[in-house]
This record gives structure tokens, sequence and C-alpha cells, in this order.
């Protein structure tokens, strides 16, 4: 058995597909492209497919991806990519097909490129020289106390027309592990004068694991 | 890909699931604007979840982006949330493949499913800032058009619409966009498009029709105030099924909807003509489909959208002459497809052993039998030739294969009820209950849950219980109280809803061209989403009729005479007034009638057929 990465993009329109209803999509798209994907084997058998690190509704990204199985011991990865591109819903590309190297759990941390109006340079100022930003984060079990200066000590920003960009890297993991929702981020900020999510662009750009590497 | 611009992010980032406003899912068809003739917005006036469940629309869609020189767009009814962002941050209405507003749109057609989507439509012109009437729209605006089983009388809502098309629309709205094309390319006014439209066979323009009434308010008359206009309007139709493929390709919603799965038309009609049912009457006559065309069709379909769930769609299913063809063909490629079937509307009476085994190798849901009334002799009055030993043997196969739950379907406030009848509904799933406990091979250690589910009867235009008056709420509520008095049992549940909303479906149904000022009164002081329990608001219906100085009661509490003209009188759907009197008659004296298929009773369908529907002299059911 083969477990077989799908990366893509979501953007624009599909920024607005939650997860739930990606996996949906995903499920249809996948058995329309006849690719030989492995079925579980239950009383109501379907396609294994396992997304991994979901974005928040109404962010983008680069670099998403969801695993699969096949029987077959290679894979053609741009046969994959061939079959799967003309299916997509609008805002879904798709970037590669391979073969996966890694197991979702060595995803550690998560890069974001950050776009807001530039009337919000106050906001970031006041962020960089605070001694603490804390927030909260929740959880399953509950609601938990984070510095997010701990995991962002300075935000470095460039204007740019109107606008002005950062990038953060923040943790980003599944299962136990820690993952901090941008969201958060934006929220503080929007807390401190900056402004409101909707004027604000949130595109994650890499996924890396403990080694640094992009997640393969 | 669309670049949202942030006010639409805005409206976005504050409602639930805003998926359902931005469009982009897979089948959705996307043409140059500059390059098109015809411009269609096909607008659902109901959320994003129950319009895209709409097999209709799926139809429409295909067929009219077929020609390459249209383009037919969706739009939905926001939910409040999204209706009250759009108003404030000023989004007029839009469609979402381009989403460009309703205004841009050389047609704006809405799909009437049900009466109290009215509103609705009101509050999609004002969202889109198009004004409601039609007499207020010159030919710089979109031409407003309706078309859906309430066009069988469209009388209410006749003051807001350009164009009403009776009967189906593949034929008819194709013809329509056509004539729109030829308009623009010629320059024609308004006045001699909506000439041009009315020659149209199906084709209804309600303002070149008079209404004239009598003193006591009812209808005098109706008649055209233009010369070559029809006195009637004669319903379209397609006259043969397999003149028209069925749908290759949906335009397949990401976020969930009610029918979220494959469809596919396998009859259109119903033989049966139960009493109360309009769609019985309004959908004559029976055509079926191929089992070849259907099979090929689904297959391809659940190809191009990838849904591992197919529905076989009609009034009654089972009523196919070659339903265990059609399951056999779909077999033979469902399981290797991962395709599982569905059958949603089957009768008791021709439900059998290898029916279930056909439809249900994949997984077990509930089972549903429309009973409809409680004892034999109300189930004779509204002509639901079903009986109790019917019922016996469906749920005794049902139980035998492994099935513990069913569903049962009644309506109360049906002619000539009595307590009688409603102890009988009780009574009908008790003996389920029992019967379950009798049966050897029944499903072992599981007990069994009958629901039974009462609707409030209706009294609708163009069926034989038109001329019957609607139960009044009061006695609605006791006969509900009594009902549940007559409930035993942990094991039945029942099922009911509140009248109100009945009542003004019985007004609508029947109304007149009057009402129209109702609908914009209410719709005006903030009535919209009717079919929303949590939004439907009683009192406010009952102030915008006083302040339009019309008794509701006079529509649907009164009783008409068999000789009265009534509002659509003018909108032919081909079943005769003798034939309706006749069964109402039959009905009094509890007399049954046979189905189309055994025995034809005369009710001048198939003068739109230009023949018999059947072949009388083979064998029959």
């Amino acid at each position: 058995m083969t477990t077989v990465r799908i990366f893509f993009e979501k953007r624009g329109e599909a920024a607005y597909i939650s997860l739930l209803d990606l996996q949906r999509v995903f499920h249809r798209l996948l058995k329309i492209s006849g690719l030989p994907v492995w079925y579980t084997q239950g009383f109501n058998p379907h396609i294994y497919l396992s997304f991994s690190c979901p974005l928040s509704l109404g962010q983008e990204s680069l670099c998403e991806s969801c695993e699969v199985k096949t029987e077959r011991e290679t894979i053609d990865g741009a046969a994959w990519q061939a079959a799967l591109q003309p299916l997509m819903p609008r805002g879904i590309t798709i970037t590669k097909v391979a073969r996966a190297e890694e197991k979702v759990s060595a995803i550690a941390a998560a890069v974001y490129e950050v776009t807001m109006p530039l009337s919000s340079a106050p906001a970031l100022e006041a962020y960089n020289a605070a001694p603490a930003a804390e927030v909260t984060k929740k959880t399953k079990r509950g609601q938990k106390a984070l510095d997010l200066k701990a995991y962002l000590p300075r935000l470095d920003w460039q204007a740019e027309g109107e606008q002005l960009h950062f990038a953060v890297q923040l943790p980003c993991g599944s299962g136990e592990a820690l993952n901090l929702n941008p969201a958060l981020l934006m929220q503080y900020l929007q807390g401190l004068g900056g402004a409101p999510a909707w004027q604000c662009r949130v595109l994650r750009t890499h996924l890396y694991d403990q080694t640094g590497r992009d997640f393969a | 890909m669309a670049e949202f611009s942030p006010t639409f992010k805005e409206a976005l980032s504050l409602v639930q699931k805003p998926g359902r406003y931005t469009g982009g899912e897979p089948g959705s068809i996307y043409k140059d604007k500059n390059k098109v003739d015809v411009r269609m917005a096909f607008c659902f006036p109901d959320t994003y979840e129950i319009g895209m469940s709409f097999l209709g629309e799926k139809i429409l869609y295909d067929l009219l982006n077929r020609h390459e020189n249209w383009w037919c767009e969706r739009a939905f009814m926001p939910w409040t949330d999204m209706k009250e962002q759009m108003e404030r941050l000023g989004i007029p209405l839009y469609c979402l493949e381009s989403k460009d507003p309703l205004t841009a749109f050389d047609i704006v057609g809405f799909s009437l499913e049900y009466e109290l989507c009215y509103t609705n439509v009101l509050a999609m012109l004002r969202l889109a800032g198009i004004p409601l009437r039609a007499a207020d729209r010159d030919a710089s605006w979109p031409l407003v058009i309706a078309g859906g089983p309430c066009v069988c009388n469209a009388e209410p809502v006749a003051d807001f619409f350009d164009v009403m098309q009776l009967g189906e629309g593949e034929q008819m709205l194709q013809e329509i966009c056509a004539v729109v094309e030829r308009g623009k390319k010629q320059g024609w006014n308004k006045e001699t498009l909506l000439l041009e439209l009315a020659k149209i066979p199906g084709v209804y323009v309600p303002s070149f029709y008079d209404v004239a009434y009598l003193p006591d308010g009812r209808i005098e008359s109706v008649t055209p105030n233009r010369p070559g206009v029809p006195a009637r309007i004669t319903k379209a139709i397609v006259k043969n099924m397999d003149d028209y493929e069925p749908p290759k390709n949906f335009v397949v919603p990401m976020v969930g909807t009610v029918q979220d799965r494959a469809c596919v038309e396998v009859l259109r009609g119903c033989v049966r003509g139960c009493r109360f049912c309009q769609a019985g009457q309004i959908y004559r006559p029976f055509r079926e489909r191929s089992p070849k065309l259907i099979s090929d069709s689904a297959r391809e379909l659940c190809r191009t959208t990838g849904y591992d769930e197919l529905s076989l769609m009609s009034l009654s299913t089972s009523d196919h002459s070659r339903l265990e063809e059609i399951l056999d063909e779909l077999n033979a490629w469902a399981e290797a497809d991962h395709v599982s079937l569905a059958l949603p509307s089957l009768r008791v009476d021709n439900f059998s052993q290898s029916l279930v085994e056909k439809t249900s190798k994949v997984r077990k849901s509930g089972l549903t039998f429309a009973a409809e009334a409680g004892t034999q002799r109300l189930r004779d009055v509204i002509n639901k030739n079903v009986t109790w030993e019917q019922i016996e043997r469906g749920c005794r196969i049902a139980f035998s294969e492994g099935y513990t739950s069913v569903k049962l379907y009644f309506m109360m406030g049906l002619p000539t009820e009595t307590m009688e009848d409603i102890k009988g509904i009780a009574d009908t799933a008790q003996k389920v209950v029992d019967l379950f406990y009798q049966i050897p091979d029944r499903p072992k250690g599981k007990s069994v849950q009958v629901t039974i589910s009462v609707a409030c009867f209706v009294p609708k235009p163009d069926t034989p219980f038109q001329f019957c008056a609607q139960d009044r709420r009061e006695t609605l509520r006791e006969k509900q109280k009594y009902l549940l008095s007559c409930v035993h049992s942990r094991k039945v549940k029942v099922n009911y809803h509140d009248s109100a909303t009945s009542v003004l479906e019985g007004v609508f149904a029947k109304g007149d061209r009057r009402l129209g000022r109702v609908i914009e009164t209410a719709f005006e002081n903030g009535a919209f989403f009717d079919t929303w329990e949590e939004y439907f608001d009683y009192d406010r219906w009952m102030a915008a009729f006083e302040a339009c100085g019309i008794d509701p009661d006079f529509y649907n509490y009164r009783a008409m005479a068999t000789d009265e003209a009534t509002p659509w009188d003018h909108l032919d759907v081909g079943v005769s007034h003798a034939h309706l009197v006749r069964e109402y008659e039959k009905a009094l004296r509890a007399e049954t009638t046979q189905p189309c298929n055994r025995q034809c009773s005369g009710c001048g369908a198939n003068k739109l057929l230009g023949g018999p529907c059947f072949d009388y002299s083979k064998d029959l059911f």
C-alpha cells in the first residue's frame, strides 16, 4: 500500500469551503477521476482520505495537502495531477501529487503571510513594544492562556502602497501538538486598533517539519 | 478565481456557512458575459440548501446553458444574517457564477414551488433593487418571470410578474429566451415583447387579463384585454419524456444540502388520482422515460458528479410499468461504481419483496408509507386506494428484511372527516406495532418505532377538493388533541405541525389578484422566510389582511359551489372542470376511481398528448 499526498492551493472562492465540505468535495472528485484510490473495507466502503492541518474558514493557502492510499507500488504524480485539476472547484489548484515521504505528525510549523491596511501600523508597533501579548486559546478541553510574544517576539512589517505585510511562523501540528491559528494574532491586533479580519488577508505559504524543511 | 472585495469579505466573515454565497462549485457554468446574447438569473426563493436540492433548476440550467449564446446563472434567498449584511453594506442580490447583480440580467426567473415563498420573491427583488410590481418596470428592467406548480393559480402574485409559465419549462423557457433574444436585437418595447411572448404555448402574461368581481367578492370573469391573446392558457408539456435527456451533470454543492445526491426523473404525472393531491392532477398526463435512457444518463451523471447515491425521482416511482427493468439496468453497474440506490416514492400496494432486495443492497434507512387517512371509508373518500391488508403486507416484508422503524404519513382536516377517522390514525399505528411482535423473523432484540406524521389538509385548486372549505384552526387543534389522547404506546411517536401556516397556504392556494396587496403589505411589515417557523408571524399576516380590508376566511373557509367561477379558470392544466366535479361527487359518496393505467376516467389531460395516455388494449396493471 502506498500513501499518496496531494498538495494544493486553496484561494479565492475556495477559502470559504470548510474542512467538512472539502472532504466531501475531494471524496467525490477522487471518485470521478477514476484514479486507483483505496477504499476502506468496511460495511460501507469509502475512499480513505485525510487532510493535514486544515485552515480556518476565510484564510488562504499555497500549501494544503491531503493523503489517500493506493495499492499500486508507484504512482505517476503528473498524471494524477492532470486527472484531478480539471475537476476541482474554483480556487483549488493542485500543485503536486507524490508518494508521501513523511507522516502528518512530522508537521511542526506553518508560515503565514499577512496583508493588512497600512492604517494598522500603529497596532503592530504597539505589539512590538508590549512586554507580553496574552491571548486565550479555546481547546477541546477548555480555555488556555498563551503569550503570543513567546512565539512571535516581533512583527517585522513592510509597507507597500496602502497595504503592509509581514510573515509569521507559528507552531502547527496535529493531534496533541500545539497549533496556533493566526486568527488569534489578528484578533489581538484588532484589539490594539488594527484592522478587522475582513480587511486583512492571511495566506499560508509553508508547512515545515521538525527539521525546518517543507513537509513532504 | 475571484478576488473578493473587502465589503464582500466583511459580509462573508459575519455570516454562518459563507460557502452558500461564494459559488465556485464543480459543475458551475461560466461564460464570457460580453459574448452572450441572453443572460438569465434563475432564482430560487428559499435558501441555498433547499434550492440546490431542486431537480427542476438542474434540468433547466443544463438546457439553457447548452445554447452557447445564453448564460443561465443561479441566485438564492440569502439567510437572514446574510440578508442583513447585504442590506447594511449595500451589496445587491447577485448570481453565484458571475457575481453580477440581478439588474445586469435580461431575465430574472423565479421558481414558485409553494405558496409561502411569495414574500421571499419580493425580498429577493427588493435586495436586487428591482421594483416589485410589473407595472412599475419598463423595458430597462429585467423581465421578471415565474414558473412552477403555483402558477396553476398564479393570481395572488400576478401583479409582480411580467410573464408566468403554466406547465413544464423544457420547451417553454427556451422559447422565452429565444423571443427575448430577438426582442433585444430588434429593440422592441415591453408591450411588443409581451405580445410576442404571449404567443408561446403555456405563457401567461397577467397584465393582459382583466378580472371582474361580483358584488359579494366572487369572480365574475377573467378576460383578455388585448386582441389575439388567448382566453385560456393551456399548460405546456413535454409529450415524450425520451425527447429530453435527463441532465448528465449537476452543479454539485460543496455546502451540505437537503438532497445532496444524483437524481434522475423516471416518470412525470401520476396515475392514482388521489383527490387531495394537486401534483397528481396538474402534472397529468402520465409519461414514462425508458429504462435504458434512465440508466445510461444516471450512470453518466454519477460519473461526472462523483455522487455515490442515486435517487429515482417521480410522484410515484413504483408505478413505472418497467420499474424492475430499470432496477436491473441500474444494478448492473451501481455496485461496481460504488453507487447506492434510493427510491423515495414507493407505494405500499405494489411494494414487493424483490423491490426491497433490489434497493436495500447497500444501506438500510427508514421506510415511509403514506396511508393519508386512518379509516378505509375516508381513504375511499380521498381515493387513496390503499387497504390495511396492503399496509400490513408492506410492513411485514419490511420487518422481515430487518427494518425496525416505519413512518406513516396522514392528513387531518380532510372532507367528511369525523373523530372516528382521527382515532383510526392511532389505531393503524398501534396495529403496525402489534404486527412487528407477531412476526417470527423480526429483527431480534430490537424494538419497533412507528412514527406518525400528521399534516393539515389544504384544499388546492385543480383538485376535486378545490370546492371544499378548509378546517378551521380550532377544529384542527381539537383533532390533534384527540389524536394524542388515542395513542397509548411509547412505540408510537406523533408529529404534527401548527396549523397557522396551513391557513395561509389555503388562502393563497385559492386566492385571487386582490391578495397581491396583502402579500406586499405583509412583506413591507417584515414578512419573509414564511416557510420557516421561526420567522412566520401569523399576527403580522392577519394585520396585513385587515389593513387591506380583505377577509382571508372568504378564500379558505368558504365552500365553493361547483359552478362558481374560480380565479384560475383561465389557466388550463388539462384536467377538465367536469372531471373535478364528477370526482368530488364520487368522493362524497365514498366511491373510488381506478388508476389511469387500469381504466381511463376521462379527466381530459390526454388532449395535451393528442391521444390516449395508455394502450388499453394491452395487459395493464
